[in-house]
């Protein structure tokens, strides 16, 4: 799956927990999260659990901590399909 | 240093199902879930125990400038005396002493590194539509802001 792809099944995703904003409608890799999109923290747990039935996946807690970032999760995401 | 994290309950009840399959796994510890589980209002629980890692995290985050999303590395201990809910958060060898306040329409939490310094923090929260109008400029110490809540600490 490449990078456009995967931002493309993610997007949906975090719209639902960003609010509306610029930055959300110019979603790219180097988005953060909680700077760029003003997620609530308590939120990327339901980003998360979305993305594992999204993407079919498991995400561990040590892959967990750097998903801040729409590259960090990307990466995460790939690594995971990759051992499936 | 100081940090601190407000919890707008009722904006909680709609942003974050926290009974979602999965979803306490990813930010509490089994000694943390059992605390949710036995507590007399499991909704209250989670958001203390939410907020007092938040406040921690503040504060860890500077000292450290480590940035990453690891709730279930930050331990919390919670003790009752005398209404006052006082507890700690430990995050590998760092520890931070926190005090709670539990209202009817909010959480708050402040965290410090060192003891003797939670009684000299003086608190502040607004809420809306009573907040200051530049409170960037009020230098606090820590600034949380969730829903109606706005929390300056100093």
């Amino acid at each position: 799956m490449s990078n456009e792809e995967i931002i493309h099944k993610l997007k949906p995703i975090i719209t639902t927990y960003a609010p509306a904003s610029a930055a959300l409608e110019n979603l790219n890799e180097e988005s953060d999260f909680i700077k760029d999109l003003n997620i609530n923290s308590a939120n990327l747990v339901d980003i998360i659990l979305d993305v594992e039935e999204a993407f079919g996946i498991t995400i561990d807690n040590t892959s967990m901590e750097k998903m801040l970032t729409v590259k960090a999760s990307i990466e995460v995401i790939k690594e995971k399909l990759s051992e499936k | 240093m100081i940090g601190n994290d407000v919890v707008d309950l009722d904006l909680a009840k709609v942003q974050s199902n926290w009974r979602r399959k999965g979803y306490l796994d990813k930010i509490f510890s089994p000694a943390e879930q059992t605390l949710i589980a036995t507590a007399d209002c499991a909704d209250e629980m989670v958001w203390i125990l939410w907020s007092m890692k938040e406040a921690a995290y503040k504060i860890d985050n500077r000292i450290t400038s480590i940035r990453n999303f690891a709730p279930t590395n930050l331990a919390c201990s919670l003790a009752f005396y005398n209404d006052e809910l006082n507890g700690s958060v430990s995050i590998q060898d760092r520890l931070y002493f926190t005090k709670t306040s539990v209202l009817p329409n909010y959480v708050h939490t402040i965290a410090t590194p060192v003891y003797n310094q939670i009684t000299k923090i003086s608190i502040e929260i607004y809420s809306q539509p009573n907040h200051p109008i530049d409170y960037k400029s009020l230098n606090a110490g820590c600034v949380s802001h969730h829903g109606r809540y706005l929390a300056l600490v100093y």
